[in-house]
């Protein structure tokens, strides 16, 4: 009789036990996951940085990227002076039933136009919206967060302390290399120098 | 021998009170929905870690572990579709009663997703039954896959439940009446080759 | 004696104008009983074949099993597999090289790590450059490895566990694992299928605060691993599942090519990477549980102990990775992915000296990012093979290339599509309820066996 009472007593401290502890489980809907800045949800696009190069749409192992533009050129500024040529971007978009979330776009883009984002709330009804248009793309833009501080003893540039100087989310144009012809060194923060 | 399955009609508290029967009807079925887990590949784990503990999708009113596709209202098809298990999808579908729903869980179901130009990926599972609602990821976390239950429940709110709009809305895949025999039918041997 | 035509003449034997012309009839008119009992059963008319699967809540996956039953007892069991077939290994075949660890990191999909880092070695063992991948890559590669070895364990534990009926297992595994997958989302970004390991190194270095968290998670795991063994270890009904259950021993091993926890149950310490070192695995201290039941249960034994291993290993990692910073990625720019410090949020991206330097100052380091990134780095031709000692068993990859940038063949050597081969083995003669026990402790993973 009591190694059946006290076998009776362990299981009933067991559920007892069991029952104050809190629970493991993260509410949802109500509470979101805090998710650390590398967490890729969603890739976001900076109009302004893309150059049309296409390296993203060919590195894509599954060629989801769709991109098209074309070539405007600008008066020559100074007289005598060349007439330049630079890419507009048509149309730029992203096939999301069928990335594959490798970041490789990411990785390559020499511009740094395209960020993840953690971004994952997007399910859709109906499938034609997973193709997302340069527009939604762009607006995803502010939920990329800021770039996380380097391995403090790596040895930082100079380079590497603008950039963490500047808030992106305040001046999206400052700090990243906006489109330049090369033998132009970039500098974050100037004017647009013609 | 044909089973002449009448389709599903609303009944008569419908007449009398259609705004509060089409509230309560559509608030039973939003929150209880019986799921049957099609996973096939690596979307599987993520989707069973969404009906563990940390994330919990029993909260939302979705009973995992449903016995089989015959005591199921959902069906969540997690994982790529081969051609290969194309027809079992189609047979388990097809098993299911009236009303069910179908998540699409992650990019191979959705549209084939990685392996969208391999030649033996079925491109969707959307190319065998009609799905409901597509979560993109490769594979999803398992938040989006409860933000997705979320989206096919605010979808159920909405259902109406005139008779001629549901089968409207369930077409060409619920008026066709299933003998018992295509749905047990051994493999279908390739044509005869005339040389 | 078992003639029909003798049964004519036999007053008390069965007529044959009642039965079918070719129902064979057997009667027993004296002699020995056994001989009658033979024939009977080598007609196998009592036969019931069960098809389990390919869709079914126990099975690991999409695996069918066909089983003939003879009342409770399996006499045949043939696995019919392919269902998850996607040809990842033809897709890999129009990739470029780096864009192959996206798809080969698909495929053992609760080992992810362990696919890219054979993928990569072997890859790097056919460019020649095994012993100029960095210090701090060969350690992040391992701790990686360790992580992704004891969430592959817990869950063929959880999900063999749910399949006998225990659900609590279950829970506390995914607990576990969820702690790790927070880890690897820090690290890689993805809790999955994170194509993390690129032939070379990595593909970014981890971030701040990823030592810290790991040293908090490490006692927290352990603590989880203990409550895993205080509902297995001792539990009858466990014991009396799995104990004697799915028996291999070591001849049929190495009849069969098994590799992994099955082989170290049966008694064998087998581990590459004791064997054959990759990795720096042969710096690290760190032991081969070995059991000799050769049953289901000292498989059980095995991983758990395995998991203890490994967090041993990782504990030896963090301590090397805080012991000071350095390259990730292979020096020789002809094949570094552009990985260096990177500044976006997520670690990619590219850092703004790289960004200069090929903008602004050097036309060769722009041709060769676009080079690198548009073509991919040439592997001069040849083959090679490179193996890893994943969570269940060797998994090898052999790569042939003809020079170019895309791969002529990858063919991997994957431990489930061996280990699968043992179903037959481990579970004739056994009831029903004992070839799920066999198959959940075989732990095959279908996308490996199919690919």
């Amino acid at each position: 009789m009591t190694k059946f009472l006290s076998g009776l007593a362990k299981g009933m401290a067991t559920t007892a036990r069991t029952m104050t502890t809190h629970a493991h489980t993260q509410q949802y809907p109500h509470v979101k996951p805090e998710l650390p800045s590398r967490s890729r949800g969603v890739i976001a696009l900076l109009e302004e940085n893309c150059t049309s190069c296409m390296l993203c749409a060919r590195e894509c192992p599954d060629w989801c990227i769709y991109i098209d533009s074309h070539k405007e050129t600008t008066p020559p500024t100074t007289e005598g002076g060349r007439a330049r040529q630079h890419n507009v971007l048509d149309r730029f978009a992203i096939d999301f039933s069928l990335c594959m979330y490798c970041g490789i776009c990411i990785e390559v883009c020499p511009f740094d136009a395209l960020f993840w984002s953690p971004e994952f709330e997007y399910s859709t009804t109906d499938i034609r919206d997973l193709l997302q248009e340069k527009e939604t793309l762009g607006q995803w833009m502010p939920t990329v967060p800021a770039p996380e501080p380097l391995v403090p003893e790596l040895p930082q540039t100079e380079a590497q302390q603008l950039v963490v100087d500047v808030e992106p989310e305040d001046d999206p144009a400052a700090g990243r290399t906006t489109k330049r012809g090369a033998g132009e060194v970039p500098r974050p923060g100037t004017e647009e120098q013609p | 021998m044909t089973t002449d399955l009448p389709m599903p009609r609303v009944g008569a508290g419908q007449a009398a009170a259609p705004k509060p029967m089409r509230l309560v009807l559509n608030w039973g079925r939003r929150y209880s929905l019986w799921v049957f887990n099609f996973g096939l590949a690596c979307c599987a784990i993520e989707f069973i870690a969404a009906s563990m503990a940390r994330h919990d999708f029993i909260r939302l009113g979705v009973i995992p572990f449903a016995p089989g596709p015959r005591q199921a209202d959902l069906m969540v098809v997690s994982g790529t579709v081969t051609d290969k298990m194309a027809p079992a999808v189609r047979r388990l579908y097809d098993q299911m009663p009236e009303p069910k729903y179908v998540i699409s869980f992650g990019a191979c179901s959705n549209s084939g997703g990685p392996y969208w130009d391999s030649y033996c990926v079925t491109k969707g599972v959307d190319q065998l039954i009609p799905v409901d609602v597509y979560v993109p990821g490769c594979p999803p976390r398992p938040e989006a896959l409860l933000q997705g239950i979320l989206v096919l429940q605010q979808q159920i709110a909405q259902e109406k439940l005139q008779t001629k709009s549901l089968r409207g809305r369930l077409g060409p895949y619920a008026g066709r009446r299933a003998s018992a025999a295509e749905v047990s039918r051994p493999l279908v041997a390739p044509p005869e080759q005339t040389t | 004696m078992t003639d029909t035509t003798q049964a004519q003449s036999d007053p008390y034997g069965a007529t044959t104008h009642d039965v079918d012309e070719d129902t064979p009839v057997l009667n027993a008119v004296g002699g020995d009983w056994d001989e009658l009992v033979d024939e009977a059963t080598a007609l196998h008319e009592e036969r019931i074949v069960v098809n389990m699967g390919p869709q079914h809540p126990s099975t690991h996956g999409v695996l069918r099993l066909i089983l003939e039953l003879d009342g409770e007892t399996v006499t045949e069991a043939r696995a019919g597999i392919g269902y998850l077939h996607t040809g990842i290994e033809k897709n890999m075949e129009f990739r470029t090289w780096t864009q192959g660890v996206t798809f080969c990191t698909r495929m053992d999909y609760v080992m992810p790590i362990f696919n890219e880092a054979s993928y990569c070695l072997a890859v790097e063992k056919a460019l020649g450059i095994t012993d100029q991948i960095p210090e701090r890559a060969q350690t992040i590669r391992v701790l990686m490895m360790e992580f992704n070895r004891i969430t592959s364990h817990l869950v063929a534990l959880a999900t063999g566990g749910m399949e006998m009926g225990a659900t609590t297992v279950m829970t506390i595994g995914f607990r576990e694992r969820e702690r790790i997958l927070s880890i690897f989302e820090m690290i890689t970004g993805l809790r999955m299928n994170n194509a993390y390991i690129r032939p070379g190194g990595v593909a970014t270095d981890i971030p701040a605060g990823t030592i810290d968290k790991i040293r908090e998670t490490i006692p927290l795991v352990r603590k989880g691993i203990h409550e895993l063994e205080a509902l297995l270890n001792e539990n009858p009904i466990l014991k009396g599942r799995t104990v004697d259950v799915g028996y291999l021993d070591l001849s049929g091993c190495m009849a069969l090519g098994i590799t992994g926890p099955m082989l170290r149950a049966a008694g064998l310490p087998h581990d590459l990477r004791k064997a054959e070192p990759y990795c720096g695995y042969e710096t690290y201290d760190f032991d081969i549980p070995t059991r000799d039941t050769c049953d289901a249960y000292g498989r059980l034994r095995v991983r758990i102990d395995e998991m203890h291993e490994s967090l041993k290993i990782v504990e030896q990692a963090v301590d090397r990775l805080d012991a000071g910073p350095g390259p990730v990625m292979v020096a020789d720019k002809k094949i570094a992915w552009p990985a260096q410090l990177a500044v976006g949020s997520d670690g990619q991206g590219n850092s703004l000296d790289h960004i200069r330097e090929i903008m602004g100052e050097s036309m060769e380091s722009l041709i060769h990012h676009f080079k690198l990134v548009t073509e991919g780095f040439r592997v001069p031709p040849g083959q090679a093979y490179a193996a890893v000692e994943s969570p269940k068993g060797e998994m090898g990859c052999h790569v042939v290339s003809d020079g170019g940038t895309r791969p002529y063949r990858v063919h991997f050597r994957d431990p489930s599509f061996n280990n699968l081969q043992a179903v037959a083995a481990t579970a004739e003669g056994g009831s029903v309820a004992d070839v799920i026990v066999a198959v959940a402790s075989i732990d095959p993973v279908m996308g490996g066996v199919d690919r």
